[in-house]
């Protein structure tokens, strides 16, 4: 798989490039900026981005900023937004104005290289991914209405997984349960919750991350 | 002592007119032929009516303006004084002698000194020398001392106790200098009085027009009469002479009508500020000194600032302003004890009247040190807040750029070190156990430093709380910490140092305790309301949450156990 790699911090750059050349990944670029990252995909068309989220020249969300551009001129290009941030906002941003193909993980996941594959994989696949501490603290919220204690431990469990991402058939796996017994699952969460099912993937996790977070 | 004198001299002077009305009739009804009032009954009685009419006016304004009524009694005497210019006046004929032609002078002294004792501009002064020195110099004394009235055939008439040596060619030439100098001096006052009305604010002219005019009016006529006898050499009681002397009687009525006016207004502010003292009473509301003002000096344009120690201006809200009047404005500045105390800002003019200015400082001065303090005080509370406010901002703001560096800084390093271990952990020799479990640790270690590290920059300054505002701020931070519960949150945009207040309003009620914390809030009435519910809040546990409430000029305060937070936020 051919990445681009795009941080303003050199040596974190430089690390995560061995680490995933180390695991069988092909880097055709690396760069510190946004502009440099746009002209990098624009030349190299990899597979996927990966893209931190605070980079010059704003220091701001110029990595979001790219990625959207990215998915709007090279549909076929992939983008995983590295953040150091762990509120959802930027998140649900991201899942918003990236239909699908578009992951957000936090940075201290870096060293985590088999999070990071399977990430990148899955974003290759077209899916997305959402960061698990992100979820599991959406998940973790009091709520004024409460509206998770209708669901059982396990439905709990699988409305985590959908929101991270995961196909039923990954969180078959996850759980060790069969693919009908998660169809049933999801189908029963979504009733719960009057959550409307969308035969697209990244469209039920956004409807599933809009949820959790408003509520 | 000059109080008691005040008292009395009124009454020294209506004496004065009692006596000389007594002697003038007198000498008038003994040879009414060789008068100016001539035969008629009702000549006479308008001359008196005139002098008294003045010494009225001059008694009703004594207090107030003492040279102005004495010069204005001086000017009624004189005016009778010029009936005893007769061979019958017996004991006053010299005194007749002499003043007979001093009138129009003193009554050009009082109408340029006039009520407000306005200082005596170069051509007044010479003006004045002038009338002086025809009126009662050359014509009175001037003329007394070379007439020997036996020598000039006039054996009823008393001896001239001022004679020196009879001279009746000089006492004419005397007599036509002194009746020519009178006629051009009668005209430059006339001009002098209107170019002083035509300089004056329209206040001002209000009050002193009519006293100049009829006063000039008055003046020209004797100066017509002076021109009328200058082939004789003197003013004598042909019938030209009689109308003309009808004529300045009701000048002269109309000057005392004019004075009368003037007291009646200054009277009526007065009152009017009087009043205001009476109605707003101990206790004035900001601004109502104002009102009262502007209603009774009747001018809606009407401002009042207040001078601080340090020397700022404030208005009574305590708002620092610059000391401009607008275009059709002016500032009047009012010191005590040379230092300025307040200024009011009106109609141009306005306040051109000093005794109107007085009285206004003398009456309305509690009240105003009333409202100056008052605005002082809120001048001095609005410093305090505004410095309270940015300390509470730049803290914040410190907080936030501390917050970047971490992020940005602290965090990216420990990352790639995180990554850097990892890279050395993938390349030891598989059977290096003990190195293994060693980077291992390193791993986690660096991994939990940067999960500490992320709380503790978010702690000090929540990045979408600047950039999302409040209700996206504290969803966030539920996402955080569980056992926040953000009811319903307003979600648009509120100053920002509003909005931090509420946040951390919020972050201080979660460390204070270990249950569950509600948190509302709604925008009414250009406030931000929040409230927030953590069981067991006391006041005494709030002191940090009120410095930060206090310095955006917000509440808060415990209410049936829980916290409202009340902050103005209108834009």
């Amino acid at each position: 798989m051919r990445l681009v790699i795009a941080d303003d911090e050199a040596l974190l750059r430089e690390g995560l490039a061995r680490v995933l050349e180390d695991s069988g990944f092909d880097i055709v670029g690396r760069c510190g900026d946004a502009e440099a990252l746009l002209r990098m995909v624009e030349a190299r068309q990899p597979d996927v981005a990966i893209v931190d989220i605070r980079m010059p020249p704003g220091h701001g969300d110029d990595g979001l900023v790219a990625a959207e551009e990215i998915r709007r001129r090279h549909p076929d290009v992939g983008v995983l937004v590295l953040s150091q941030y762990l509120d959802s906002r930027y998140a649900a941003r991201l899942l918003e104005e990236v239909p699908a193909g578009a992951g957000y993980l936090l940075k201290d996941r870096v060293s985590e290289v088999a999070v990071v594959a399977d990430a990148l994989r899955r974003i290759a696949d077209g899916d997305c991914v959402i960061d698990p501490t992100i979820v599991s603290r959406l998940v973790a919220r009091k709520r004024a209405r409460g509206p998770l204690d209708v669901l059982t431990e396990r439905e709990r469990e699988v409305l985590a997984l959908v929101a991270e991402g995961r196909s039923n058939g990954a969180i078959g796996e996850r759980l060790f349960l069969s693919r009908k017994t998660v169809d049933s699952y999801v189908s029963q969460v979504f009733t719960k919750l009057d959550l409307r099912e969308s035969p697209e993937q990244n469209r039920r996790v956004l409807a599933v991350l809009t949820y959790l977070r408003s509520t | 002592m000059s109080r008691l004198r005040d008292r009395w001299t009124p009454w020294v002077a209506v004496a004065a007119l009692v006596l000389v009305v007594a002697v003038t009739v007198a000498i008038v009804r003994r040879e009414p032929e060789l008068s100016l009032a001539g035969r008629r009954d009702a000549a006479l009685a308008t001359e008196i009516a005139a002098a008294s009419l003045l010494v009225a006016a001059a008694v009703a304004t004594w207090r107030a303006s003492t040279v102005f009524a004495m010069l204005l009694t001086g000017t009624a005497l004189a005016w009778l004084a010029t009936e005893w210019n007769t061979p019958v006046a017996g004991p006053v004929f010299t005194p007749g002698l002499v003043l007979y032609a001093a009138w129009p002078a003193l009554l050009a002294a009082a109408a340029l000194h006039g009520l407000d004792a306005q200082r005596l501009s170069k051509p007044a002064v010479v003006l004045l020398t002038v009338a002086f020195g025809s009126g009662v110099g050359l014509l009175g004394v001037g003329s007394a001392v070379v007439f020997d009235p036996a020598a000039q055939g006039c054996g009823e008439c008393p001896t001239n106790p001022l004679l020196v040596a009879d001279a009746p060619r000089l006492g004419h030439a005397l007599g036509q200098i002194g009746l020519a100098l009178t006629a051009a001096w009668a005209v430059a006052f006339a001009l002098l009085a209107l170019a002083r009305i035509a300089r004056a604010s329209p206040a001002r002219r209000r009050w002193s027009a009519p006293v100049l005019v009829p006063a000039a009016a008055a003046v020209l006529l004797w100066g017509v009469d002076a021109v009328h006898g200058l082939e004789r050499g003197f003013v004598s009681n042909d019938p030209t002479d009689r109308t003309l002397r009808l004529a300045e009687a009701g000048a002269l009525a109309l000057v005392a009508v004019g004075v009368a006016l003037a007291r009646v207004r200054a009277r009526r502010t007065r009152r009017a500020l009087a009043q205001l003292v009476l109605d707003i009473g101990a206790a004035p509301m900001p601004g109502e000194v104002r009102a009262w003002l502007a209603d009774s000096l009747g001018d809606p344009t009407i401002a009042l600032l207040y001078r601080l120690e340090g020397g700022e201006w404030i208005d009574a809200e305590g708002r620092e302003t610059a000391l401009s009047p607008p275009a059709e404005g002016e500032a009047t500045r009012v010191r005590v004890a040379g230092q300025d105390v307040f200024a009011v800002i009106h109609r141009r003019g306005l306040l051109d009247d000093p005794t109107l200015l007085s009285e206004l400082v003398t009456t309305a001065s509690l009240a105003l040190e009333h409202d100056r303090l008052h605005a002082a005080c809120r001048a001095r509370l609005e410093q305090l807040r505004a410095s309270r406010a940015r300390i509470v901002a730049e803290a914040d703001s410190q907080r936030r750029q501390l917050e970047r560096d971490l992020h940005d800084g602290a965090q990216q390093r420990l990352v790639a070190v995180a990554l850097t271990i990892r890279l050395a952990r993938l390349r030891i020799a598989p059977d290096d156990a003990e190195l293994e479990t060693r980077l291992a640790a390193a791993e986690a270690g660096v991994r939990a430093a940067v999960v500490a590290l992320r709380d503790v920059a978010h702690g000090l300054f929540p990045a979408v709380l600047a950039e999302e505002g409040l209700a996206a701020a504290l969803e966030e931070l539920s996402e955080q910490v569980p056992r926040l519960v953000p009811r319903s949150l307003p979600p648009g945009r509120f100053p920002s140092e509003v909005e931090s207040a509420a946040y951390f309003a919020t972050v201080e009620s979660l460390r204070l305790t270990q249950h569950d914390v509600t948190v509302e809030a709604v925008a009414e009435e250009g406030e931000l309301r929040v409230v927030i519910g953590a069981g067991n809040q006391t006041d005494s546990m709030m002191l940090q949450i009120q410095d930060r409430v206090g310095a955006v000029g917000g509440t808060a305060a415990v209410c049936d156990g829980r916290l409202r937070v009340e902050m103005p936020c209108a834009s």
